[in-house]
């Protein structure tokens, strides 16, 4: 029977996925007069009023497929945020709380007493090591800047070796595809702040599409030479976009990812189809957050439609 | 108890045995995609219960398999046979179309009916597509149980 895993949770998401947000239904919601009219319209579709969050989209992921390890990886990037924002919390005696981003893997607490006790060991295997150099780091440098530059690539290596571990090529995919988004991102900044050698080396992850020491030199040779090196990848399109505008950039960034949940979009089986539906869940959870900032800011319909993120159904 | 008859006993709990245990694994997998949608919309119960139950088949045809062997070498009703080892190797050999397609068929229709459920589950006036889908397997376990029917009736007993 293999290759038939999560058939109860696979089930479950597809009768999930009709209380999406539809083309029309974003149409609906951009030409929305009022709050009112976007909530009803809303709650009209998911059946309720209240913006869901996506930690109640993880809890349910989690109900239906608990044993379902790989997708923890999707949220790496909020547990190394969540360790960014400790440390700097510790240091600057504030309160992590209010920094800490949920659905996570790593609980406020459990990262707070790891810091403070200068002992990583009730960390997951995957942050235990980078916990300890950034500490080290920060307080022994006192720059904020490297610290998150090393965890930031930290979270992108480790999503690619547990993806790598899991077998999952979905996950694999997941994970090059965000670190690629990330490095393009990290190497143009590099490149326009004239970044060093060193720093850009600390910053930069690499992945096998977006060879790390081409883009490290590419990011040193200047911006021309920085995205004609691009063209020669499979990003160039991404590239031609972050040339162009940030907000577009970020957008073909999701939209990427989008593209790849779509590819589960017809599986019966495996953890493929939980994890489309939890990006799927992120980027409407997104387009209304960016939705109701538009409306708010009086943006135009066209500004509003350009800027919405691919959708699922 | 000749070892003929011993022979055609074990070919009647084959047939029982291996299209019983396809049967389970692919009504057990329906279920399970079927029990996520009801968990979610209980109003799809009826429809994802009709794929629910095509995997079953393959028991009931390895139990009508196994029924016509004990029938026919009289271990039901009029007094057991006493059968040579030809006549029961007979019966153990026609008891293997249904016991072993029942089997592998009984698990596919179990996993193409799963995958119906996602139809279901999206497109609810689409499900007559997803039992037309999870029926064609049911051809071949329906072919194995023609055959083994065939091959009991015409054991010279």
């Amino acid at each position: 029977m293999n290759g038939t895993k999560y058939a109860n949770a696979v089930g479950a998401v597809r009768a999930m996925e009709n209380n999406l947000l539809s083309r029309s239904d974003i149409e609906q919601l951009i030409n929305a007069r009022s709050k009112a009219e976007m909530s009803s319209i809303t709650a009209s579709k998911t059946g309720t009023a209240k913006s869901e969050d996506l930690s109640d989209v993880w809890a349910m992921l989690m109900e239906y497929a608990p044993d379902c390890k790989e997708l923890e990886i999707l949220l790496y990037r909020n547990d190394f945020h969540n360790l960014k924002a400790v440390l700097k919390a510790i240091i600057s005696n504030r309160d992590p709380k209010q920094y800490y981003i949920a659905p996570s893997n790593v609980g406020l607490k459990e990262l707070t007493e790891a810091i403070n006790t200068k002992d990583p060991s009730g960390l997951p295997e995957y942050m235990r090591r980078t916990a300890s150099e950034a500490y080290e780091l920060v307080t022994r440098t006192l720059d904020g800047q490297l610290s998150d530059s090393l965890i930031d690539k930290a979270a992108l290596e480790a999503m690619q070796n547990s993806a790598a571990a899991s077998g999952s090529e979905f996950m694999q995919r997941y994970a090059q595809l965000t670190t690629a988004c990330a490095d393009l991102k990290t190497a143009y900044r590099c490149c326009l702040l004239g970044k060093s050698a060193q720093f850009t080396e600390t910053a930069v992850c690499g992945s096998p599409e977006l060879e790390k020491d081409a883009l490290i030199k590419a990011s040193l040779a200047g911006t021309e030479q920085f995205f004609s090196h691009l063209e020669t990848t499979p990003y160039s399109d991404g590239a031609a976009l972050l040339k162009e505008s940030a907000a577009k950039y970020e957008k073909w960034c999701d939209d990427v990812l989008m593209e790849l949940a779509e590819s589960a979009r017809m599986l019966a089986f495996g953890s493929e189809s939980l994890a489309a539906y939890f990006i799927a869940k992120e980027a409407e959870i997104k387009n209304l957050r960016i939705l109701s900032v538009c409306k708010e800011f009086g943006a135009d319909k066209e500004t509003i439609t350009e800027r919405m993120r691919k959708l699922y159904v | 108890m000749t070892n003929g008859l011993v022979l055609a006993i074990i070919g009647a709990a084959l047939a029982a045995l291996l299209a019983g245990i396809g049967s389970a694994k692919g009504v057990s997998l329906v279920g399970e995609a079927a029990a996520g949608v009801v968990s979610v919309d209980p109003s799809k119960f009826s429809k994802v219960l009709l794929l629910e139950l095509l995997p079953g088949t393959q028991g009931l045809y390895g139990l009508i398999a196994a029924m016509f062997i004990l029938l026919r070498t009289g271990v039901l009703g009029s007094g057991a046979e006493a059968l040579t080892t030809q006549q029961g190797l007979g019966f153990l050999a026609a008891s293997l179309p249904i016991a072993v397609v029942g089997l592998i068929s009984g698990i596919m229709q179990g996993r193409t009916a799963a995958a119906g459920v996602s139809i279901t589950a999206k497109k609810p006036d689409h499900n007559g597509k997803a039992i037309i889908m999870a029926a064609m397997v049911e051809t071949y376990a329906i072919l194995a149980l023609l055959i083994s029917v065939l091959m009991i009736l015409n054991i010279a007993v």
